[in-house]
């Protein structure tokens, strides 16, 4: 049967090429698969959804009430026999998957991955965790109840305060000013058909060019075997080892799910006139923290009637900077040679305690998103916010320099040639 | 074939290729901007005009008409949204019609805020300013309206001012007048409602 299929389809020249593909051995390398495993589970359980959901905001009778469809589909769903089990196994991998790829990008960072050769899926991979986070987004307005609403609603003015191409940026992806009759189909659409499709396709790039390139060798296999790729092939060992650790995340998110019921939509009831007070997920909660505290009257006029203001800068302009830093990084931070071994963190004392300071910037922001229930000023949180992200660059770079001491020119992963 | 007469033919050919693409990809432009739905005004979508009555937004008197007897004195807020009185339409087709009325001692009120005001009362947009939530909360302390949202925080006796948190304008004013002891519109809003890209606008935009 093998010999039939190969002499047809050159299977070993498949297997050669592709499956006997070493992996280094990491544990930290494991982040990327996991979220690919949360991606998987997102489309099995995604499909399970569409099959039950009514994509439309029209009041319809469901159980004697009139109710928008798309909140009564929920209903149904969570009526259906692990119906609500799998809606909630849905939201918490689209959570689990935004902080695998996120945690994975800090991983390449701090090891200094990105370089040459790897700027491209550097560059796919910023594409990716940034389509997520939309892709997740487009998914908040989808179950029409009182929270899912609102939430959207600061997504659609968000958007819409983008200067000069706001509105029409914002009516394009929520169907006119959210929300209309045309929203939920549109956003539907985005959520279920078009984002997914580029999510693949970007997933499967990223997948081919790390495949062609290589992974990045853990600094140890420079001194145990100089010049060579060390790891275990892709089938079997890795193989074995994804199927277990996917075997797992599956056992650990239907547990989650299964026993904490993600969104709760009966409670939170269909639409209302009032808005109820809401708060987004963790991974929105920074941005969130950001534009409670950014003075209103913060106003920079721009020709033509257009202005930024404060809903811009604290909604696209921030979280915009930090992507184009991000864009612009592999190309700033350059080297002639191939980057074949991991950089020490502890070797790149600059970059690891900006990576560390991003990291207390993000805490520090989405601390200020509590700031009612904690009572904190605006003055407060901007102090907390700066001093906090300064004072963990500055002692985090000093530990390391002197703990380690400065990397000197040449050396940490420079020997190899070009 | 001489080399001349060749490139020659290259050239037509490209450029013939290249207007076709350029066609091609501005006729796109159609399409592509029709996927900006065109706004439907209905009479349900109107924005409120002179003579509006207004009837509550929910609660058990939703749809029914406000009269300055159903307003508490000094807030809270009531939500509502206008109803023409000649057809019976209630606004409520777009969120943006919807309205706080607030009944306020006139002796507090700004001299800006009192023109406006009816008996007392003010009208203001519910929509905030700064991400398009609804002015939903009352802070019975001050008397001032909150945004669940981000806690933007305005005054009601001086023009819906902003008086805390990040709102960029204050929220837009609907004149109101008495009529047979109800609150009615007396013109449109004084400036746009919602989430605005562009600067404050100076002069109002009264559809009388």
């Amino acid at each position: 049967m093998y010999r039939w299929l190969d002499e047809r389809l050159s299977l070993s020249r498949f297997n050669k090429k592709f499956l006997r593909k070493a992996f280094p051995v990491h544990h930290s390398f494991f982040l990327g698969e996991i979220t690919m495993f949360a991606f998987i589970t997102l489309v099995l359980t995604g499909i399970f959804l569409t099959f039950n959901y009514e994509p439309s905001s029209r009041l319809i009778k469901y159980m004697g009430r009139e109710l928008p469809a798309a909140y009564a589909s929920i209903l149904y769903i969570d009526s259906l026999p692990f119906g609500a089990v799998l809606r909630s196994v849905h939201h918490w991998s689209a959570n689990v998957m935004i902080a695998a790829a996120f945690l994975h990008m800090l991983r390449i960072l701090i090891s200094g991955a990105y370089k040459k050769p790897r700027e491209l899926n550097w560059l796919l991979g910023l594409a990716l965790l940034g389509l997520s986070v939309v892709t997740a987004f487009t998914g908040y307005s989808l179950p029409f109840d009182a929270f899912s609403v609102t939430a959207t609603q600061i997504g659609y003015g968000i958007g819409a305060s983008m200067p000069y191409i706001g509105e029409w940026v914002s009516q394009l992806i929520f169907g006119g000013e959210y929300p209309t009759l045309h929203s939920i189909p549109r956003v539907y659409s985005l959520h279920v058909l078009w984002f997914p499709l580029l999510l693949m396709a970007l997933i499967g790039a990223h997948m081919l060019i790390m495949i062609k390139q290589k992974h990045t060798q853990p600094a140890y296999a420079e001194k145990v075997a100089p010049g060579k790729i060390l790891g275990v092939p892709m089938m079997p060992q890795q193989g074995y080892m994804m199927g277990v650790l996917f075997l797992l995340y599956l056992a650990v998110v239907f547990f989650i799910g299964g026993s904490y019921i993600a969104h709760p939509v009966e409670a939170f009831g269909p639409p209302t006139a009032s808005t109820p007070a809401v708060k987004p997920d963790w991974y929105f909660l920074w941005i969130y923290g950001i534009l409670q505290i950014i003075p209103g009257d913060l106003k920079i006029p721009l020709p033509f009637g257009a202005a930024i203001n404060s809903e811009f800068i604290g909604g696209v302009l921030v979280p915009g900077l930090l992507g184009i830093a991000a864009v612009l990084l592999p190309f700033l931070d350059t080297r002639k040679t191939k980057q074949r071994y991991l950089e020490l963190p502890t070797r790149h004392p600059v970059r690891t305690s900006v990576t560390f300071a991003l990291i207390a910037f993000l805490l520090t922001t989405s601390l200020a998103g509590w700031k009612q229930e904690f009572g904190f000023s605006n003055l407060q949180l901007w102090t907390i916010i700066i001093v906090g992200t300064l004072a963990t660059y500055l002692t985090s770079y000093l530990i390391i320099v002197s703990y380690w001491g400065k990397a000197p020119k040449g050396e940490a992963g420079e020997l190899e040639e070009a | 074939m001489s080399k001349k007469t060749d490139t020659t033919r290259r050239a037509i050919v490209g450029a013939t290729v290249g207007v076709g693409l350029g066609l091609g990809a501005i006729s796109m432009l159609v399409p592509i901007g029709a996927l900006k739905p065109k706004k439907e005004v209905t009479p349900e979508t109107e924005p409120p005009k002179k003579g509006d009555v207004f009837v509550f937004a929910e609660g058990d008197k939703k749809g029914d008409e406000i009269s300055f007897a159903d307003l508490p004195k000094e807030g809270p807020a009531v939500l509502a949204f206008p109803k023409d009185p000649k057809t019976g339409v209630i606004k409520n087709g777009e969120r943006n019609n919807m309205v706080l009325l607030i009944r306020l001692d006139p002796g507090e009120l700004s001299p800006e805020t009192a023109e406006y005001a009816a008996d007392g009362t003010v009208a203001y947009s519910a929509i905030c300013t700064h991400l398009g939530c609804t002015v939903s909360e009352w802070l019975p302390d001050k008397g001032d309206l909150m945004c669940p949202c981000h806690k933007g925080i305005y005054d009601p006796r001086q023009g819906a001012k902003v008086v805390g948190g990040p709102p960029p304008r204050p929220l837009p004013a609907l004149p109101l007048q008495v009529q047979d002891d109800k609150p009615v519109c007396a013109g449109g809003f004084t400036s746009p409602v919602g989430v605005v890209a562009g600067l404050e606008p100076q002069g109002g935009s009264c559809a009388v």
